[in-house]
Order: structure tokens, then C-alpha cells, then sequence
């Protein structure tokens, strides 16, 4: 593992760039991966007051050494309460949680995302796990975050299944199903940071990562994908914060790709 | 003293699961029964409907021998360990035999449970909502869930599930006495909702205690004897997966055993070799010893995080 902390891989930009997402105090219910170490980074650094959530119950965690699934055990010892899955999706579901972590196979330009199949879902070319809490946490946390790989075929024109709403077919059309949660605040891809127009909820390209350019992001996804005006290379990963991440959130290398 | 429910997996899983039954099986990626899990699989039980909020391997080994027709649950993968093949063959190729998925949410086979355990038709939910799990429906047709606008005027639409109630239900936890009396700690999964639903219960312990050491500890116990139809003894019986304060999870068998279910006859051979090929939880531990070692097996061993112990008294 490098001690260089100036250079960062795209993994690292991806879990500080989640991290940013996360404001202190707030209740986050995490996933595995990335997300993970997104919601511990910005823990450990501005947001101390944060409270980490499982949906297998696990409430206010401060895991010794890094999980490796939503139900792993070292996230029980420590942990403010311990329960199961009404628990941990129930205070999701009456609308308690600001922030849920959220991936796919597929999303569309309105952030409707698809972890069912891809192909017909009767006749499926490939089966995918289901929904799992993905809907859940989309229908009742405050905001999500979406974490995908950006591919073409992962940003398509229509997702072949819904599994977790976004925002529909756009403009005021999520608000008239009564969710307690709002939607997609944004897309962590792994080429940059896109973001929700306010009135019509088409997805745009807020900020490509360093050595990224707009127009292979815009190749790399299946729909004439907006840009905004002040589109801009993401902010690197401050040094600090490469080094916590590496040493503090996955010393072991779990999730983090070893240099 | 009432009568004693301690009985072998094999003759728990021939009493009381036959073929054609709806099972509920307990547990959310910590302490599934694979003891009862392999058995229903030496046993060949067939046409089964499965239930879970969310299933990992135990799932796809049952899908792969054959045991099951329908699936209630919202999810069959292994987080990032990676996909589960039987699971994908059989509903992408019909391999062994096509089956039915009924596609909920997590949090919507918990509240299917929580109806079930109450003895209520139905609960209506805010999720899948807007989802295609509301325009595609198995076996159950419209009444996998049906939308309906709120009577007491919230001016929203609430999805309906109906309770599931399943013939039979079996879990896996720490400790349990003769009568059924379980206590689980950690993470509870579906607990206790599901197993309450349940008609009948099958529970499997690391370790089997007195009456009078639960009734020192009420708290903990997650579901009352009085439907369990069989206790098992079955230490190390959630295996390769995790049981607090017992064994940790063990993330190189369950990479092993996606690695080896790839192909059907790479999976038919891992089988044989974990499944058919060993008599019960017994032999699977010591085929586990002698194959990765003393030093892995007792690797997997919990460290001792002891909670402080509390006065019950009046």
C-alpha cells in the first residue's frame, strides 16, 4: 500500500466523494463496498455525529474492524441496539433516515434503478439478486445516493426492470405516490458526479473525475446526457482523507484494492 | 417436566417436513440452519415453497438438488461475495427444473410475516409502490399485493401484502432447552416475526440449556416453545456462515463454494463432497476439521465480548 496520499485510485475518489454527500448528525443507513467506507470516512472525519445504520437491525455502529456485509458480526458489539430486520427497515420505512446508499444494474436519465434482470423479466438473458432493501431504503430514506459503473449498457435510455423508483418519468410525478423519501440526490459514478435537475429531474453531468473527459462520459451512457453549465473536474481527494480511508477505514485492504 | 422436543435433524426433517410444504426459514445472512437446510436436501423433499426476506447460498443449494418449485423472498445473491448460480441457472435456463419467484422488497416479507404473526389479512406498506414487482406477478397473481387508496384519507395509495403464513418454519440460534424455548442474540434477521407466523417450528441450537437458565434470562428468548415441534442439537450448524459469540463467518468457504457452483458438475461434486456425502452436522464438522485443520476451525471461533448481566429481580 502506497503512503503516497497524494495519488488516489478511482475507487478512493469514489468513497471521498461519498463521503462529502454525508452531513454531520445525520442517520445513514450503509451498504456494503463503497458505501461503506464512504459513510466511515466522512464518520471519522466531519462527520463525527453520524449515526450508522444496517438494515439487519444494527443501530449507531462503531465496528472495530471493517464489515464486510450488512450482517456481519463485528458490527453487533458496540452497536447502540441490536435487532432485525423490522428494525432496521422499519425506521426506514416510517421515514427516519436522511440518507440511503443505493447501486444497480441499470438507471435511467430519472434515476429509476434495476436490480432484477436484465432482458425480458419472464424469460431473463441474465437474473440479478432482486430487490433485496434497495426499494425500501429508495421509498423511505429523506435522499439516496447512487453508486454505479458507468457503462453504456448500465445508463440506458429505460431500465428493463424498476425495482427502485427514482424519480419516475420526471418533474412532479414521484410526489403523487406519498413516499416518505424524496429520491435521488445524486450518482456517484466512476467517471463523475451527476446530479437531479430541480424541475424536471432529468439526471446532468455535474462534475467529471480527474482524467476523465465529458464526451467519454457522455459515450458511456445511453441517453443525450445533459451537462451543466458549470461542469467541472471533481475535487480531488484531499490528501488527509486518502490516508484515512486507507488507514483507518480498510486498513486490511477489504474493499480497497491493494496498490 | 414436559416432554422433550430434542430430536435429530433427520428425524425432524422426516417428521415434520413433507414434500409440497410452504417452509419458512429464518435467519438474514447470520445463522441460517444449514443443518436443517442439508438434511430437507438428503431427504430429496420436493415441490417445497420458500420463504425468507432475503436468501444466500442455503437458497441456491436448495434450488440446485431439486427441493423447490416457488421462492417468496426479495433477494438471492451473496452481497459482494458474488452471484448464486443454481438460483441463476434455474430461473435464467430452467436448470434443474424452471421456478417461480414471487418478487417482494425485504422489508415487505417482513410486514407479510408481522400480518401473519397477528392473525390480520394484510399490511399495507409504502414500499413497491410505482415498482414492476406490482406489475409482475407468479403464482399468486393479484394477490401477491394489491394497491389501494388509504380509507382513513391520507389521499395516498398503500400496498397491500397478504400475511404469509408458512406450514412450517426452522431456524437456527445459540441456545435452546428441550421444550423450544430459543434465545438468539445479535442480529435477528427475520426474527421473531417469521417464525412466529409459522404454523410449526423447528429450531436448531449450538447448545442445548436448561428451562430454569432461560427463565434466569427472558429477554433474550426470541420465540416461545410452545410451537416448536423439534429441538436439534446442531453446534457449528450455520456453518459457513456466522453465529454471534460461537464462530464467525467464513468468507473463504462461501467464496469456495460460488467458486465451485459455476458449473453444474463442479457444484455437483461440491455436493457430494458437503452435502450427501456426510451423515449430519457431526460428521460435516469433523470433515471440516480434517480437511482445512484444527488451527482454521478453531480460527473461525468467537473471541469473548461478555455482556454485563442485569437484575430480574422484584
Amino acid at each position: 500500500m502506497t503512503s503516497d496520499y497524494t495519488k488516489f485510485t478511482l475507487q478512493e475518489m469514489m468513497a471521498v466523494a461519498a463521503a462529502r454527500e454525508i452531513k454531520d448528525g445525520e442517520k445513514v443507513i450503509i451498504g456494503t463496498g463503497l458505501p461503506l467506507l464512504g459513510a466511515y470516512l466522512a464518520q471519522k472525519t466531519h462527520a463525527p455525529n453520524m449515526v450508522a445504520i444496517y438494515e439487519s437491525g444494527a443501530i449507531d455502529c462503531k465496528p472495530i474492524v471493517t464489515p464486510f456485509s450488512v450482517a456481519d458480526s463485528v458490527l453487533v458489539p458496540g452497536a447502540a441496539m441490536q435487532g432485525g430486520l423490522m428494525e432496521g427497515l422499519g425506521i426506514v420505512h416510517v421515514g427516519e433516515i436522511d440518507v440511503g446508499f443505493l447501486g444497480g444494474a441499470q438507471i435511467d436519465k430519472y434515476g429509476n434503478l434495476n436490480t432484477h434482470v436484465i432482458g425480458d423479466y419472464w424469460q431473463p438473458k441474465v437474473r440479478f439478486a432482486g430487490s433485496g432493501g434497495s426499494n425500501d431504503i429508495g421509498a423511505g430514506c429523506k435522499r439516496t445516493i447512487v453508486m454505479m459503473l458507468h457503462q453504456k449498457q448500465r445508463f440506458p435510455e429505460n431500465v428493463d426492470f424498476v425495482t427502485t423508483p427514482g424519480y419516475f418519468g420526471g418533474g412532479k410525478e414521484r410526489e403523487t405516490y406519498g413516499f416518505h423519501g424524496n429520491g435521488p440526490s445524486v450518482v456517484i459514478s466512476t467517471l463523475g458526479i451527476l446530479r437531479f435537475e430541480p424541475e424536471t429531474k432529468e439526471m446532468y453531468l455535474a462534475s467529471y473525475h480527474p482524467g476523465v473527459t465529458v464526451a467519454q462520459i457522455k459515450e458511456n451512457t445511453g441517453w443525450d446526457l445533459k451537462i451543466a453549465p458549470d461542469v467541472h473536474e471533481t475535487e480531488p481527494p484531499e490528501p488527509d482523507l486518502v490516508r484515512v480511508l486507507r488507514e483507518e477505514c480498510d486498513p486490511t485492504g477489504v474493499f480497497l484494492k491493494k496498490q | 417436566m414436559k416432554k422433550s422436543k430434542i430430536m435429530t435433524a433427520q428425524e425432524a426433517v422426516s417428521l415434520f417436513i413433507s414434500d409440497g410444504m410452504t417452509v419458512g426459514i429464518g435467519g438474514f445472512f447470520h445463522s441460517p440452519s444449514y443443518a436443517i437446510t442439508h438434511e430437507i436436501i438428503r431427504q430429496k423433499k420436493a415441490h417445497l415453497t420458500i420463504c425468507q426476506p432475503s436468501f444466500n447460498e442455503h437458497a441456491d443449494q436448495l434450488i440446485g438438488a431439486g427441493c423447490v418449485d416457488r421462492i417468496i423472498s426479495s433477494y438471492v445473491w451473496m452481497e459482494v461475495f458474488g452471484p448464486l448460480y443454481c438460483f441463476r441457472r434455474a430461473m435464467e435456463k430452467g436448470i434443474p427444473h424452471k421456478i417461480e419467484m414471487e418478487d417482494y422488497t425485504n422489508f415487505a416479507v417482513m410486514a407479510r410475516y408481522l400480518a401473519g404473526s397477528l392473525g390480520i389479512p394484510y399490511v399495507p406498506i409504502h414500499s413497491m409502490k410505482g415498482s414492476d414487482m406490482m406489475n409482475y406477478r407468479a403464482w399468486h397473481g393479484e394477490k401477491k399485493a394489491i394497491l389501494m387508496k388509504d380509507p382513513f384519507g391520507s389521499g395516498h395509495d398503500h400496498v397491500l401484502v397478504p400475511a404469509l403464513n408458512p406450514d412450517v418454519g426452522y431456524f437456527h440460534c445459540q441456545r435452546a432447552d428441550e421444550e423450544g424455548n430459543s434465545q438468539m442474540w445479535g442480529i435477528w434477521g427475520d426474527m421473531p416475526w417469521s417464525m412466529r407466523a409459522c404454523k410449526e417450528v423447528i429450531v436448531s441450537c449450538e447448545e442445548i440449556i436448561t428451562r430454569e437458565q432461560i427463565g434466569r434470562d427472558p429477554n433474550r428468548t426470541i420465540l416461545a416453545g410452545y410451537k416448536v415441534v423439534a429441538v436439534v442439537h446442531a453446534p457449528f450448524g450455520a456453518h459457513p456462515k456466522h453465529c454471534q459469540g460461537y464462530y464467525d463467518v467464513d468468507r473463504d468457504f462461501i467464496f469456495k463454494y460460488i467458486r465451485e457452483s459455476k458449473t453444474e458438475e463442479d457444484w455437483k461434486k461440491y455436493m457430494d463432497e458437503w452435502v450427501y456425502g456426510v451423515a449430519d452436522r457431526d460428521e460435516y464438522a469433523k470433515k471440516f476439521v480434517n480437511t482445512f485443520g484444527m488451527k482454521k476451525f478453531l480460527g473461525l471461533k468467537a473471541k469473548d465480548m461478555m455482556s454485563t448481566s442485569v437484575n430480574y429481580g422484584f
